[in-house]
């Protein structure tokens, strides 16, 4: 049904080698050509083209990749600026789809054309909004709502702050209110000198939990890649059967299984190390999943185009795989973050001078009423690292998050 | 007769050639295997072995220091005919996972939806704002100043501000509210990574789908939700609904943090935190495995059905 079109776009070609060229892609059934900006003759032209599309969330809006690899193997990368839409049939020909009407007054027009008549559009019909099937009553009452829930979603986040600064005669008072009057941050500093005379030192714990989250998190990075790598990219007898499994151990994270994990880890000698925090971390099943789907979507003629140049399993991994799946990498690297983060660890590390910062701090919270200001500001401590981590780079988690869905 | 022998030796024969062609698969991808063995041996020792362990020890009396001792299906029959705390355990997972569990999973999949609406730079700010109690961790805590028990906690204070109690109410240790004030919270924290899922996956639609939608008559956004966006956002549906499954069976520290461990009468008492007793506490291993066995089984039920149900949306 699709008719075929002419597609021309401006865009940046890339060779494989790294070097850049601005100019302008034309494209019709038979290939393609690319005109460097201001010559007139085209700088490459193909006859036989094999497209892969990545669309994909950037902080730029959507951008268009497009990878051409020709009969004689050589490859070239576009990224497009504008103008050019690929589809996933786009295989074996260019096509574009047929020029959609602008307004359903335009398609009611065409329509009755095609009858041979002609008639008068009612003007609603022609009207161009964004979204053009939505009432403004309905646009109002979604602002007010996501409005007021927004607010109750963060109002506890801002008591919580509000608390960490209140001084204490402003924590008692009757009636509480929500945002100290007279702000304070003798909170934080009262919880240092709490912290410092306990026996083992704040920094301590402090360390326990950079240690154990750096190493969980890098080793997480390396092994589920890998894995996600074949499972994603090669087609072997008990791959699939294992992603569905691991797709069905996403359930099973943390608690369930903190029972027979103790009695295993117990038998490797692992209670009371470090291991037994870091080792389950690097096989979380989210990290391999998010990876395997996200590295899906890229193209396989990559992959194959890189075979055939001879290059080994692990350097198309190491060096063709991985750069390209960096959103990917950043969003595992902030979930494995995460979960380490906040770990207190209590059932499978008892020395205290291996007990993670969570677990100290939760001692802290057992010390009763007369702590409310210090709990209060060791959890906006707590809780900041991950908000703050969360906001730099949500536009690269929400990339990887676009492909996290399971196929049944 | 003839007939019969012969579809089954063909079907042999079939089954044959599948397990040659797999082997030879096999050989071929020798090198994938060596990059799949550091996880999946990691995968097996910490989530697999976990699993057949637990089964394999809720058929026996174990506490750590003596050998176990293979008692059939003793543990499970105690568990459900004797152990009243496990009743009210599950009566309470059930009812938490019963209300959280869909009305989170529809409440982020609207929100997002509505996010989507918004123009690019709010809707960073909103999904930042839905998304923060989530990954927010130990912030949950702050409810336990918010409902304190006495006339300082805040949520007392404005309803005896406004005259509608006469004295503080103890909403954390009264077996009478605390369901409800735990059904609050862990709805607060239920935009969790399904609605990050959802969030992006309402971006990644093709947007020529909504035009052509629109100039084949969809008249507004419910039509356009069930028509276009649902079937569209399948796969996302059904990885947001196994995040719900989890966060909502697995219900455990909200209740230890601001209940008490164990809670007044073990009003808030849940699966895990029932397992977390046994296991951690009595190290009654065994009885904790059978407590274990009977959740997994319950979330793979619930995941089964929940994507044979997705099977429908939109068809």
């Amino acid at each position: 049904m699709s008719e075929v079109n002419n597609v021309r776009s401006t865009g940046t070609l890339r060779l494989i080698d790294g070097k850049k060229f601005r100019g302008t892609l034309t494209a019709d059934e038979q290939g393609a050509a690319f005109c460097q900006k201001g010559k007139q003759e085209p700088m490459v032209q193909w006859h036989y083209a094999r497209l892969h599309r990545m669309d994909s969330i950037r902080r730029g809006g959507t951008s268009t990749q497009l990878t051409v690899i020709l009969k004689d193997d050589s490859r070239y990368v576009f990224e497009l600026d504008h103008g050019l839409k690929l589809y996933s049939f786009m295989d074996s020909h260019w096509a574009d789809k047929p020029v959609t009407p602008k307004t359903r007054g335009d398609e009611l027009r065409r329509l009755a054309e095609l009858r041979g008549e002609k008639i008068q559009v009612p003007k609603k019909h022609l009207i161009t909004r964004r979204h053009p099937n939505r009432s403004i009553a309905g646009d109002i009452g979604i602002y007010l709502m996501l409005f007021i829930v927004g607010f109750l979603m963060v109002f506890p986040l801002l008591f919580l702050v509000g608390s960490s600064l209140k001084p204490l005669d402003e924590l008692f008072r009757f009636p509480p209110p929500v945002w100290p009057q007279h702000p304070t941050t003798d909170n934080f500093s009262d919880l240092f000198v709490t912290m410092g005379q306990s026996w083992v030192p704040f920094s301590r714990y402090l360390i326990n939990t950079v240690l154990i989250t750096a190493v969980g998190t890098f080793g997480h990075l390396v092994i589920a890649s890998m894995a996600a790598f074949v499972l994603a990219k090669y087609d072997f007898p008990g791959g699939k059967l294992f992603f569905g499994v691991v797709t069905t151990c996403l359930m099973f994270s943390g608690y369930v299984t903190g029972i027979p994990n103790y009695l295993i880890m117990s038998r490797l000698g692992m209670i009371d190390t470090y291991w037994a925090l870091i080792l389950p971390a690097f096989a979380a099943p989210i990290g391999l999943f998010l990876m395997k789907q996200f590295m899906e979507g890229l193209p396989t003629a990559l992959i194959e185009a890189a075979t055939i140049d001879g290059a080994g399993r692990f350097r198309i991994f190491w060096s063709i795989v991985m750069p390209n799946v960096k959103p990917a990498w950043l969003t595992m690297i902030i979930f494995s973050v995460q979960s380490l983060w906040n770990t207190s660890a209590a059932t499978v590390i008892y020395s205290e001078a291996k007990k993670t910062m969570v677990y100290a701090l939760q001692q802290i919270q057992a010390g009763g009423i007369a702590r409310t200001g210090q709990v209060a500001a060791a959890n906006v401590i707590i809780v900041a690292v991950p908000i703050l981590v969360f906001v730099f780079s949500q536009s690269r988690i929400l990339e990887t998050m676009a492909s996290s869905g399971i196929k049944d | 007769m003839q007939k019969t022998q012969s579809f089954t030796s063909r079907y042999l024969d079939m089954q044959r050639e599948k397990f040659r062609h797999g082997l030879l698969q096999a050989k071929k991808n020798k090198g994938c295997y060596l990059f799949l063995a550091p996880y999946a041996i990691l995968f097996f020792t910490f989530f697999i072995l976990p699993i057949a362990t637990s089964i394999f020890y809720s058929f026996t009396y174990y506490n750590i220091l003596e050998p176990a001792r293979f008692i059939g299906l003793q543990n499970y029959v105690n568990l459900i005919l004797q152990d009243e705390v496990f009743l009210t355990a599950i009566k309470n997972t059930f009812v938490i996972a019963v209300i959280t569990g869909p009305v989170g999973y529809i409440l982020s999949f609207l929100f997002a939806w509505f996010i989507n609406e918004l123009p690019k730079w709010l809707r960073a700010v909103a999904v930042v704002v839905f998304y923060a109690p989530s990954i927010a961790g130990a912030a949950f805590t702050v409810f336990s100043i918010i409902f304190r028990g006495d006339a300082y906690g805040w949520f007392n204070s404005i309803l005896m501000e406004f005259g509608l109690i006469e004295a503080p109410r103890l909403w954390l240790t009264d077996p009478n509210y605390m369901m409800t004030i735990l059904v609050i919270v862990i709805l607060w924290m239920s935009m969790g990574t399904g609605f990050l899922s959802f969030v992006a996956g309402f971006q990644g639609i093709d947007k020529s789908m909504y035009e052509a939608g629109y100039v084949d008559g969809v008249r507004n956004r419910w039509q356009e939700l069930y028509h276009i966006t649902l079937p569209s956002m399948k796969p996302m549906l059904l990885f947001g609904a196994v995040m719900s499954i989890t966060s909502a069976f697995n219900v455990s520290d909200v209740p230890r943090a601001l209940c008490g461990y164990p809670s007044t009468d073990y009003a808030a008492r849940t699966v895990v935190t029932h397992l977390f007793d046994y296991g951690f506490s009595r190290f009654e291993m065994g009885y904790a495995s059978a407590i274990a066995t009977i959740l997994f089984v319950v979330m793979i039920l619930c995941k089964k059905a929940i994507s044979a149900l997705l099977g429908r949306v939109g068809a």
